[in-house]
């Protein structure tokens, strides 16, 4: 095999790839909603309850998540496709990292929006939707946008579940003939051709926010 | 199958006591990933040449999943004649994946020491030496210290990842004992708590050194 028949082998997976990081945000973009908002607005036993289940998905190691939610599930009933599984795991590991930047997003505003808003007479559903949100979402779009690369890269994980992504249909090929170098440096290249337009897309986002400034110390 | 909690139990010393593993590979690893992102940020800062290539380096690293880094390392190394223990690997697959991530770390830190720092060491007669080491260099290491700790807790949640090219941390342990007595739920759960505690409590020792830091008298 010729080293471009290996990448082309590899990309075979891209599928899979794309299927589980589609499915990942899924669970990644209504997590980090509802609880990027609920950990903003509540109080007390609430607040702390939003924080443990936020911190569960978004302090553990999602490897270990991913095996022990792919084998403890069968053992307690709950049969579930490995794709599932990944898919939600990934995604709420995703969604727990995105929780922080809506609630970031949401503590940085300006007070007088909400009571400039509240003063006009509207109902709170209303300022959270309309006035705060539009507003703190587009503030963090570059962070989420790096949060989506490492969902894409974090689906490498999935090969280990016997689905066959990128990473699993570069085993493969490493197993049918030996050449090291000419399989895992495509493997990388598979995942930079993936992931570097949309690092690319988010620096131009960033730039648009004006969040980026020039090199300035003589180091 | 039950979940068996008197075997959930008698997995936990042979967990723990691999957790020095763990722990130290983390230090190690994020040592090994401060020190190669500094150097690439150095080098991204000297314009020209190797600024672009350095530019596209520090790119192509954190478009690449670590799970590709470590099969890359682990399988390449030895074909190229290097021979290094799966723990030497291991560390340096850590380090190179989050060098790209310190990289961005330290240029932040830099960027933010106000440029009148230099010019006014410079104007009071200190040559380029002495303006880095003894004006630039311990602000930034104050500005860094916070995000360099929240990314050792990110490192400390990729060791598991180690397990996979047979690093004996504590994951594979966890896998070791459940390949020998096919029960698999006990000791991932196992693992997994161990490990969100071990993160929680880090993530804590590193916010009270960021408040600390950032104390009343700073900013």
């Amino acid at each position: 095999m010729t080293t471009v028949e290996i990448f082309v082998g590899i990309f075979d997976g891209f599928r899979i790839t794309a299927t589980v990081t589609a499915l990942g945000l899924l669970f990644a973009v209504p997590f980090a909603l509802i609880f990027g908002v609920a950990q903003y607005l509540t109080k007390g036993a609430a607040h702390l309850a939003v924080t443990a289940v936020i911190e569960f998905w978004r302090s553990s190691a999602v490897i270990i998540l991913l095996f022990v939610f792919y084998y403890v599930l069968p053992v307690i009933g709950i049969q579930l496709p490995a794709i599932t599984v990944a898919a939600m795991v990934l995604g709420l590991n995703a969604g727990g990292y995105g929780s922080q930047a809506v609630r970031a997003g949401l503590q940085s505003l300006d007070r007088g929006q909400f009571e400039a808003a509240a003063a006009l007479g509207l109902p709170r559903g209303h300022i959270l939707a309309l006035i705060e949100l539009p507003q703190a979402l587009t503030r963090m779009a570059p962070t989420f946008i790096n949060q989506f690369i490492q969902l894409i890269k974090g689906t490498a994980l999935v090969s280990l579940v016997t689905l066959t992504d990128m990473t699993f249909r570069a085993k493969e090929i490493a197993e049918l003939e030996y050449n090291p170098v000419g399989v895992y440096t495509s493997l990388l290249l598979a995942y930079f051709v993936v992931c570097y337009p949309v690092t690319v897309f988010g620096r131009w986002v960033e730039q648009r926010s004006g969040g980026r400034k020039g090199l300035t110390n003589e180091f | 199958m039950n979940f068996d909690f008197a075997f959930a139990a008698s997995t936990v010393p042979t967990i723990l006591g691999v957790i020095g593993t763990t722990i130290g590979v983390a230090v190690l690893s994020c040592a090994g990933a401060s020190i190669l992102g500094f150097s690439f940020e150095i080098a991204r800062r000297a314009g020209s040449v190797p600024g672009y290539l350095m530019r596209f380096a520090i790119d192509f690293i954190r478009s690449t999943p670590v799970l590709a880094w470590l099969y890359f390392l682990y399988f390449v190394l030895p074909h190229w004649g290097v021979t290094l223990p799966a723990l030497v690997v291991g560390i340096l697959g850590l380090s190179i994946y989050f060098s790209g991530y310190l990289a961005e770390v330290f240029k932040a830190g830099i960027d933010a020491i106000p440029k009148g720092q230099a010019e006014a060491a410079k104007a009071l007669g200190l040559n380029r030496i002495d303006v880095v080491s003894f004006v630039l260099a311990p602000q930034m290491l104050r500005n860094v210290a916070a995000p360099v700790g929240n990314h050792f807790v990110s490192i400390l949640k990729a060791t598991p990842y180690l397990a996979v090219i047979a690093v004996p941390e504590m994951l594979g342990s966890a896998l070791d004992i459940a390949s020998n007595t096919y029960r698999y739920a006990e000791p991932l759960t196992v693992v997994g708590i161990v490990f969100l505690v071990l993160a929680l409590a880090i993530a804590q020792g590193v916010n009270m050194l960021e408040r600390k830091l950032l104390g009343p008298t700073n900013r």
